[in-house]
């Protein structure tokens, strides 16, 4: 018994406890607590799982892939940690063991589903090693704290250059910046990706972020976009392309918040039904069946876990509110947030928008991005939308962004006060309300809306959240 | 008709840049002067006695150094156009480019397409917040907020500051100036991006560009609440006054 380790467990449950007093959820103090008084804590505790590390990273999908691969993995019958709120950072990690540790430091668990930040991922990576690292997508997000994305993908490429040990990537074929890592890491790779369909277009209007071969330079070409810079590519001077994936999505439908497709996996296929909205969510899925087939999960199994999964908070969660639909979402970077915008016009009826956009260090302190979202979009429908309110500390920009993109200022309302806003917003007459939120704004809106609302088909307490 | 250059905007868009195109256009239809923007783009030729207005953005380096190469090759017509008035907005790594050079930490001298009066060396620390500057346009002094990233501390010659920071890093974070002018030529390490909610900095760029066609009216004034109270936040949260 490592003494040390010990006090590093105890401190972190007092931690804990504390924190959780004070009414904060407690996901990254005691991680940071354990860590300070034996710094050996996340390496010893996660030494001591007996399958496999999965860790998954990336732009966007991060917090539901680990949730869905947690689902997957706990209806296989398996003992699981993870930090599912999406305390990604090595403290949010150190905590999710923490939690599960007994007082001799020894942990009971088959795997462990472990989201990790970008810029974090060597750290991590020094301390444990995965058997499967999940790569999302790359996207400019935050750039205040990660700077350049070339720069976090860098960083993310040496950290798996110096993992010499036995790791597997699950990597999103459509995204050239992360099908690279193929030929960058030399690890072995299983590949998902999305088959052409009626959404997907010929040219893209959005912000791309890979215009040019990551190995020559030469421009790629496409054969068709899905979103942002995913989709059929091919390089026009070397033979980096599109590679072929082993989880294929095709046919997506996506109405009504339910997404289907047709996968196609090891000569087989199936029809996967979600009770999800957004495109990007069948990627979200794709990874974590991916993850399941390379551990040999069984696939019906894999399929029901997915067809019983609900949103995780903030990832267009549904609320109702006198009969009528209210959507709640996260929104990080501008391929999210133009895909919460696509969703939203994929519905048919009248709209209220509401925005919380804070400034805070975990939002990002830089809203620069908002001006690479793709609000004239909602021009060309400005009939369907009744009204734009605008919070959180810097709700003057977003309200003023929604000006230049076009909407007519009478419909744009600054309002400070987050609970009158949300009261607005929810009483305005029209078929569904849509919210979009920063990170460190979801907690209130969340509380605010649940205080006011019934939450639909919310999962029971020991549902997705594990703390 | 007032014509619009963007510079590489499928290169450098770091940052959300394109907000300053949509910001001009947006302030010349509001008062039905015309416009129109023209991308151009790595390899394609460019003409710039064509343009009113042109927006040199900021990138990551390796997309900076792909149109360094590019721009190269026009550096005569556009200096040229510079000497005649072209309305410039460069920024961040835009700004750098048309300095003498840049000197990199391994002391590697990159050149830059000398048409301005300034060069810039990388630095330790990278100068990342929100920023408040004070800038003298038109004979009134004003207050204007953005926010900073980059690592390269730019140091002036022989050459106007855009304006006299008021907090925040600038330039170079030692001098207290931050930007740099020359005739209709606006650098400033400013996102935000820079012209949204700097309505009266937008105005006087529209004001360069249609005088420089020999057009001097009286501008139109639009509606400015949610620019002055975006750009207001700021000062606040920064304890600057909007002056």
């Amino acid at each position: 018994m490592n003494l040390r380790m010990s006090a590093a467990i105890v401190a972190g449950r007092v931690a804990s406890w504390l924190s959780k007093r004070q009414g904060h959820k407690g996901s990254s103090l005691p991680g940071m607590v354990a860590l300070k008084i034996y710094s050996g804590t996340l390496r010893d505790l996660a030494a001591q799982v007996r399958k496999k590390i999965i860790v998954v990273s990336g732009t966007n999908g991060k917090t539901t892939t680990s949730n869905m691969i947690f689902g997957i993995l706990r209806d296989a019958g398996y003992q699981n940690i993870a930090n599912l709120e999406g305390a990604n950072m090595v403290s949010g990690v150190t905590t999710s063991f923490v939690k599960r540790a007994g007082l001799s430091g020894k942990i009971d668990c088959d795997y462990a589903v472990l989201e990790v930040d970008e810029a974090t991922m060597p750290i991590v990576l020094k301390e444990l090693t995965p058997g499967v690292v999940v790569l999302t997508n790359f996207f400019r997000d935050q750039l205040d704290r990660y700077w350049e994305l070339d720069k976090v993908i860098g960083v993310i490429r040496k950290s798996l250059k110096n993992n010499d040990r036995n790791t597997t990537l699950i990597l999103n074929a459509d995204d050239p910046l992360v099908a690279q890592f193929e030929k960058n890491a030399g690890l072995p790779v299983v590949f998902y990706g999305l088959s052409g369909s009626e959404r997907s277009a010929s040219t893209s209007t959005q912000t791309r972020e890979a215009q040019y071969c990551p190995f020559c330079g030469s421009p790629l070409g496409y054969e068709f976009y899905h979103y942002g810079q995913l989709g059929r590519y091919r390089c026009s001077g070397c033979d980096f392309a599109r590679p072929v994936a082993r989880v294929e999505a095709g046919e997506p439908r996506i109405r009504d918040g339910v997404a289907n497709c047709r996968l196609y996996f090891d000569q087989q296929e199936a029809e996967l039904t979600m009770q999800v909205q957004g495109l990007y969510n069948l990627y979200n899925a794709m990874a974590a069946f991916a993850v399941g087939l390379h551990f040999g999960v069984d696939v019906p199994l894999m399929l029901e876990s997915l067809r019983k999964y609900r949103p995780v908070l903030g990832r267009l969660e549904r609320f109702s509110y006198q009969g009528r639909s209210a959507f709640l979402s996260l929104v990080k970077n501008p391929t999210g947030f133009n895909e919460g915008l696509a969703d939203l016009r994929s519905m048919k009826g009248t709209k209220s928008l509401f925005f919380a956009i804070n400034d805070n260090d975990a939002d990002g302190r830089d809203i620069s991005w908002l001006w690479d979202v793709d609000f004239e979009v909602l021009n060309k429908d400005h009939n369907d939308l009744a009204g734009f309110i605008c919070s959180g500390s810097r709700g003057e920009e977003i309200a003023l962004r929604l000006k230049y993109a076009g909407i007519p200022m009478d419909r744009i309302v600054v309002c400070k006060d987050m609970e009158r806003g949300i009261r607005s917003v929810l009483d305005s007459r029209s078929d569904m309300v849509y919210l979009f939120s920063t990170y460190t704004a979801l907690w209130p809106v969340h509380k605010i809306l649940n205080s006011l609302v019934d939450k639909e088909g919310a999962y029971a307490a020991g549902g997705p959240f594990i703390s | 008709m007032l014509q619009v250059g963007h510079l590489y905007p499928e290169l450098l868009n770091l940052y959300g840049d394109r907000g300053n195109i949509i910001t001009f256009v947006q302030r010349c239809r509001w008062r039905n002067i015309p416009v129109s923007v023209r991308a151009i783009n790595l390899g394609e030729p460019v003409n710039f006695k064509d343009y009113d207005f042109v927006l040199l953005g900021g990138g990551s380096d390796r997309e900076q150094n792909l149109i360094a190469a590019d721009l190269l090759k026009h550096r005569d017509e556009f200096a040229a156009a510079i000497e005649d008035g072209l309305v410039v907005l460069a920024i961040c790594g835009g700004y750098q480019l048309l300095g003498k050079y840049y000197l990199t930490l391994d002391h590697e001298n990159i050149p830059g397409l000398d048409i301005l009066d300034f060069y810039t060396r990388a630095g330790d620390k990278r100068l990342v917040g929100n920023v408040a500057v004070e800038v003298n346009m038109g004979g009134k002094k004003f207050s204007i907020a953005g926010f900073e990233n980059h690592s390269g501390q730019t140091y002036l010659g022989n050459i106007q500051p855009l304006g006299r920071i008021l907090a925040g890093g600038g330039n170079n974070g030692v001098d207290g100036l931050e930007g740099a002018r020359y005739k209709n030529v606006f650098c400033s390490y400013l996102h935000g991006p820079l012209l949204p909610k700097n309505a009266r900095l937008t105005d006087q760029l529209i004001t360069l560009a249609l005088a420089r066609r020999g057009i001097k009216p009286e501008l139109m004034p639009l509606d400015d609440r949610f620019e002055n109270s975006a750009c207001q936040v700021m000062l606040d949260k920064l304890r600057v006054s909007k002056g």
